[in-house]
């Protein structure tokens, strides 16, 4: 059979209601709220008996109807062999129960703190599922949101970790909390679905989405002292090296000599191009007329990539914020981050 | 189409969506094939065709049909069972809907629930295969069956990467046997109520005895090699020609059919039993498979009505032992008989006419043979016993044949046609015959149904009795002595009395190889089976109401009843599920054996001064000893060097040796008495 295809849980159009008549949505809302209210956010959670959770499948309840019809049948034939194989099953049902919930419980869970993203971009989440004992076989793990229901499985080898990845799509810039993430198992019969929801402390970064196609870049300013010719990076000449710097970009990394320094038990060498910068650039809030914030956001960040990506150093004008002119990783960074944090 | 073979890439390199469906289908094979002797041709083939077209897709990873294929094929499907058994409903047609619905199925295995519907209509086909037979060799085949839809229904839940069939099929058979004391309990104390409603016809045998008997009715039972009873001895057992088991009494006959008496003669129907035993008495116990009569076959002649659980037995004037309703379920119980015996009244009752009462306008020539013999002088005047041996020489002497087909006696007249045409027939063609025409000759005389002789060799101490061992004799009435049995039977088949059944069926190929080289281990190993085979009746097949209530008494409940079983069931049930939940809050409580020993070993580097953090590896405290306490410290080192290389190299233990834990906590607090450098 395809087990590929073992996750699906349709999105009805009409909302299932419960039996009470109170929408599935409803109570299934009362119940997040009462999971987030019991254990406290964290990057690490040991699953145990208080925070996992387990109901019949929808075939359980098919696997109960059947072990039913076998009893009856039993009974009114007066099998004996019948009522043998019918709580055969019924035992093997009771077992799988605890096997089922026994899947989830002493695993540890781990996210790491996940990388920036940009807004529209996927967020890739990588958790780290660790088992102290036994191996543990079909864990699924995904991002509890109202949407779609994207299952990573996994196996846990024994007194093992096991790392898998999900995403989700981030929809605004700013400071996230991680989402809410859902771990389950249906092991071994499918008969129970144990699950634990988890909301991990860490938070995520989201960037503003770059604008696209990017806006032209604004001119650039000549810089006291500079040439005004614009320097190429592939003319080849050198103008003299220093130490690699943390932030410096990699393509000013002299690797020719990098490596001859490597092999002596130096460091890295970059290009010392503090004398070669004749151009700057300024992104300001103010040039960007006829947009809305989120827009000029997006353009700046748009314009901050692009300045990155041509070796041209900038400065951010923000209203209530500067960061002066400066280039490299980190500067790329700290420019992004006020954009994503902008008020 | 063309229809290319795809190309097998051998076992191992399947994929594993194919290797899957190819073990599902081969297990599915496995549950179907013992039905194949109960199945039409045409859903044979179907299903063979449907499951090897199945594989051929996932071999070639080809598309499968289209739902309106299956649902055509399945409108034909149900149209053959239509033709095939004239409805759709009942256990034949029911298992061959069932068997084609599973294989069609397997063609539309798309998402997870198809896949269920095919491991639950897996579970109900293994249980169809118990309405035919509950022997030891289809509870094994079944076992299996059962395991492989299990091991499929793991391997539907490992969705990752490619787990062995062996793994899943350890996974599944240790979750059944984990499963096994559940299954066990639930077995012995599940209360055994009766049937919910009416049985259809078709339940477990068709044939058997019956409170109606027409010409040739018995024919097929004749045929059945089903077990009708056991029965056990304590001492001697009776011999074969005297082990006569009494059902259903036959005394009224309309020219074609025999039924009992109506209740509604003018005597009471419980007289005392009037019985006379002779000779001595003999104890006996007997299991009863479901004969689906509102009576007991006791041996003859059983004086007092036995005790069984959940059935009301009354012994009846003519030594019927009468249910308060019909046994579907399996007896068993003792009783005591006096296989020689003299019943019934000994003078004229009114009651006896109506045992002599035969319909008008049948079987003229029969009657016209009755009144010419009785105007031969002798029998004029003569008595029931002579008489009746009179009846018996002429069966000797006149050609009379015993055939299990004598072919279909059909005229109105079966009796004439019998006893002056043809004069061939079975046990109840004689017995009819002998109690026309005593009548006839104005003797009361009546038909018994039962049972006759056992196989000749007991199995761990009982004795079988067949349907096929299904017999009819006749009684007649003695004036001075009361009811006299003839079997008219052994006058012409007396092997069929004296032996009874005495034919082992051929030995097969293996057997008769074994035989031939080793006859005691042949022996041996057939008396083992029986023993094993046996045990299997009598303590899984057998278990019933009746064991279960001496369970109870054992535990000490003086009147059991089924609620107390019931009672009793949710008691242990519950016990069983707070041990889970223990369980489940002791793993909760455990910790780590690893993490305990190093909880110790900080522990007690902390009592001898040395700072330790949660995080600290063996090796760094190892470090951190030497540093403070120099070269006295190296044993230490070394030993939580050992620790570490316990812990983590490839060869890693299961659990911490508790010995080392010993060691470096005792050098540590030596140590720890000595000044710090």
């Amino acid at each position: 059979m395809n087990t590929t295809v073992l996750p699906d849980r349709r999105t009805a159009p009409v909302p299932p209601r419960t039996p009470l008549g109170l929408p599935a949505h409803w109570v299934q809302l009362r119940f997040r709220a009462w999971v987030s209210k019991r254990e406290p956010p964290s990057d690490t959670r040991l699953l145990t008996q208080r925070n996992i959770y387990i109901l019949p499948t929808r075939a359980g309840f098919m696997f109960a109807a059947t072990l039913l019809v076998l009893l009856v049948a039993s009974l009114n034939y007066q099998l004996n062999l019948g009522y043998v194989l019918t709580f055969l099953l019924a035992g093997s049902g009771a077992v799988s129960l605890h096997i089922t919930h026994s899947t989830l419980r002493g695993l540890t869970l781990h996210v790491r703190p996940p990388a920036p993203v940009f807004a529209g971009d996927g967020a890739l989440l990588e958790c780290v599922l660790t088992s102290p004992d036994r191996a543990r076989f079909g864990i699924g793990l995904s991002v509890l949101s109202s949407g779609g229901h994207q299952v990573s499985w996994s196996n846990v080898p024994a007194r093992g970790q096991a790392s898998t990845q999900v995403s989700f799509v981030p929809a605004q810039r700013g400071l996230h909390p991680l989402p809410a993430l859902q771990c389950e198992t249906r092991f071994p019969l499918g008969l129970f679905r144990a699950w634990t929801v988890w909301r991990p402390a860490s938070s995520l970064l989201v960037y503003p989405r770059p604008e696209q196609p990017a806006a032209p870049l604004p001119m650039a300013r000549a810089v006291p002292g500079g040439g005004a010719e614009q320097r190429q990076g592939s003319s080849g000449e050198v103008e003299g090296v220093r130490t690699y710097r943390r932030g410096d970009a990699l393509k000013l990394v002299v690797w020719k000599k990098a490596a001859k320094a490597l092999e002596s038990g130096g460091e890295l060498v970059s290009r010392d191009t503090s004398v070669a910068v004749h151009q700057q650039m300024q992104f300001d809030w103010q040039h960007c007329v006829g947009l809305n914030d989120e827009q000029r956001l997006s353009r700046l960040a748009a314009w901050v990539l692009a300045a990155q990506r041509a070796g041209v150093d900038y400065a951010l004008l923000l209203p209530g914020s500067q960061l002066p002119v400066a280039g490299g990783d980190a500067h790329r960074r700290r420019c992004l981050e006020a954009l994503a944090l902008w008020r | 189409m063309a229809l290319t073979l795809p190309r097998w890439p051998g076992w191992k390199h399947l994929p594993r969506d194919t290797r899957d469906t190819l073990f599902l289908l081969g297990v599915i094979t496995w549950t179907v094939a013992p039905h194949v002797s109960h199945l039409p041709l045409w859903c044979t083939l179907l299903t063979a065709t449907v499951l090897l077209w199945r594989a051929y897709l996932a071999i070639g990873h080809a598309a499968l049909p289209g739902r309106w294929v299956l649902v055509v094929v399945l409108a034909i499907a149900a149209g053959l069972t239509l033709w095939s058994f004239r409805s759709l409903f009942g256990k034949e047609p029911g298992v061959t809907m069932a068997v084609s619905l599973m294989a069609l199925k397997t063609l539309e295995l798309r998402a997870r629930r198809d896949a269920f519907v095919v491991f639950f209509l897996g579970f109900f086909l293994v249980l169809t295969h118990f309405l035919y037979s509950q022997s030891l060799g289809v509870a094994v085949a079944m076992l299996v069956s059962v395991w492989g839809l299990l091991t499929a229904l793991v391997l539907a839940h490992m969705p990752v990467g490619q787990p062995s069939l062996r793994e899943a099929g350890t996974l599944a058979a240790r979750t059944a046997l984990l499963g096994a004391p559940i299954m066990a309990l639930m077995f012995v104390l599940f209360p055994r109520i009766g049937p919910l409603w009416g049985v259809p016809q078709d339940g477990a045998s068709t044939t058997g005895l019956s409170t109606r008997m027409t010409m040739g009715s018995m024919a097929e039972v004749a045929l059945d090699d089903s077990i009708a009873l056991r029965v056990r001895f304590d001492g001697v057992a009776p011999p074969a020609h005297a082990m006569y088991f009494r059902g259903p009494v036959l005394g009224q006959f309309d020219g074609n059919e025999w039924r009992p008496l109506p209740p509604s003669s003018i005597i009471p129907r419980r007289l005392p039993a009037n019985l006379r035993p002779q000779g001595p008495s003999v104890a006996y116990e007997m299991t009863l498979e479901p004969l689906r009569l509102a009576m007991l076959p006791l041996l003859e002649a059983t004086g007092s009505a036995p005790t069984v659980e959940g059935v009301q037995v009354s012994l009846q004037d003519d030594l019927q032992a009468l249910t308060d309703r019909p046994v579907l379920e399996r007896l068993r119980f003792r009783a005591v008989a006096n296989t020689a015996f003299e019943h019934g009244p000994q003078q004229a009752t009114p009651a006896l006419r109506d045992y002599v009462d035969l319909p008008a306008n049948f079987n003229p020539r029969s009657l016209a043979w009755a009144a010419e013999l009785r105007r031969q002088p002798r029998y004029a005047n003569a008595d029931a016993n002579t008489l009746a041996s009179a009846l018996m020489q002429h069966i000797r002497s006149a050609g009379f044949n015993y055939t299990l087909a004598p072919g279909a006696y059909l005229g109105p007249d079966t009796i004439d046609e019998f006893w002056i045409d043809r004069r061939t027939g079975f046990c109840e063609h004689f017995a009819a015959a002998f109690v026309v025409l005593m009548r006839a000759l104005d003797i009361p005389a009546r038909v018994v149904t039962g049972y006759q002789g056992a196989d000749p060799l007991p199995v761990d101490g009982f004795y079988i009795v067949r349907q096929s061992s299904a017999h009819a004799w006749a009684e007649y009435w003695q004036e001075g002595v009361g009811w006299q049995r003839a079997d008219p039977t052994a006058a012409v088949a007396p092997e069929r009395i004296e032996r009874s059944r005495n034919l082992l069926p051929a030995p097969g190929l293996v057997a008769g190889a074994l035989g031939n080289i080793n006859p005691e281990l042949l022996a041996r190993l057939r008396s083992t089976w029986e023993t094993v085979n046996n045990r299997w009746n009598q303590w899984v097949l057998g278990y019933s109401r009746g064991q279960q209530f001496d369970l109870m008494r054992k535990l000490g409940i003086d009147s059991p009843r089924w609620e107390d079983l019931a009672l009793l069931l949710v008691g242990a049930l519950s016990v069983l599920a707070s041990c889970g939940a223990l369980w489940a809050w002791w793993d909760r409580h455990r910790v780590d054996p690893w993490v305990r020993q190093m909880d110790r070993v900080r522990a007690a580097l902390r009592g001898a001064g040395v700072p330790c953090a949660a995080h600290d590896a063996p090796r760094t405290l190892a470090q951190r000893v030497r540093e403070r306490f120099g070269t006295a410290a190296e044993p230490l080192a070394a030993l939580l060097l050992t620790l570490e290389a316990q812990r983590y190299s490839e060869a890693a233990r299961p659990r911490p040796l508790e010995a080392l834990t010993r060691q470096v906590t005792a050098q540590t607090q030596q140590l720890a008495l000595r000044p710090a450098r």
